[in-house]
């Protein structure tokens, strides 16, 4: 889970493996805040899976690919 | 989750972020009982441990060890697991921060300031190489 400055250097560093999915810095942002912002919460409890999943498509990732075990 | 066990998590979440380390067992209660709460925990994904030692590797968002993601904020340096936790250090911390890293194709240095929960450098792309359903098979690879 990397940043990158371009497609062009994500292409070069995948080097033939499949790529998996590319998400603008704004939208990470996005998801780190939805994802993260109560780690430290006194009442944390853990996330269940349907939670983590409606956060990922809170921000708009959906599909396959962002399907959750 | 056992509600020791969640404090046991509160309060191992609570030295590292004082003190900007990991603590060992023994500074948290019998050394045993601690780790068989860490290893419970780390079960339920609450934090992950070095196998084969029963040390503390992440308090996600939180790297214990370090890594190409290094963040100030708060005003200490941390370690994210990777660029999604690094951003992450700053959203569970509260507090805006600055990732430094580089380009995993070209080591360019890349530097990020994160202000009121946004990125100044919008334009960066944030690449994940493994889909959601397999994170947690290798966690420290994905």
């Amino acid at each position: 889970m990397n940043l990158f400055r371009s497609e062009e250097h994500i292409a070069r560093w995948l080097g033939g493996r499949e790529p998996g999915a590319t998400i603008t810095a704004a939208k990470l942002a996005d998801l780190a805040v939805a994802w993260w912002g109560d780690r430290l919460a006194p009442d944390w409890r853990p996330h269940i899976r349907e939670e983590n999943q409606a956060i990922l498509e809170r921000v708009g990732l959906t599909g396959e690919f962002w399907a959750l075990a | 989750m056992e509600e020791t066990d969640l404090e046991l998590r509160r309060r191992t979440y609570a030295l590292f972020v004082e003190h900007g380390r990991a603590p060992a067992a023994g500074e948290l209660g019998d050394a045993d009982e601690v780790v068989g709460g860490w290893r419970r925990l780390a079960a339920e994904h609450a934090l992950v441990l070095n196998p084969g030692t029963d040390e503390l590797r992440m308090l996600n968002p939180f790297s214990v060890v370090p890594t190409a993601y290094r963040v100030h904020a708060g005003g200490r340096w941390w370690y994210g697991n990777c660029a999604w936790d690094a951003v992450g250090i700053c959203a569970a911390l509260h507090t805006d921060g600055r990732i430094e890293t580089s380009c995993p194709d070209c080591g360019e240095r890349l530097a990020v300031e994160v202000r009121d929960e946004r990125v100044d450098d919008e334009s960066l792309l944030f690449h994940v190489l493994v889909p959601a359903a397999h994170w947690w098979d290798d966690i420290v690879f994905t």
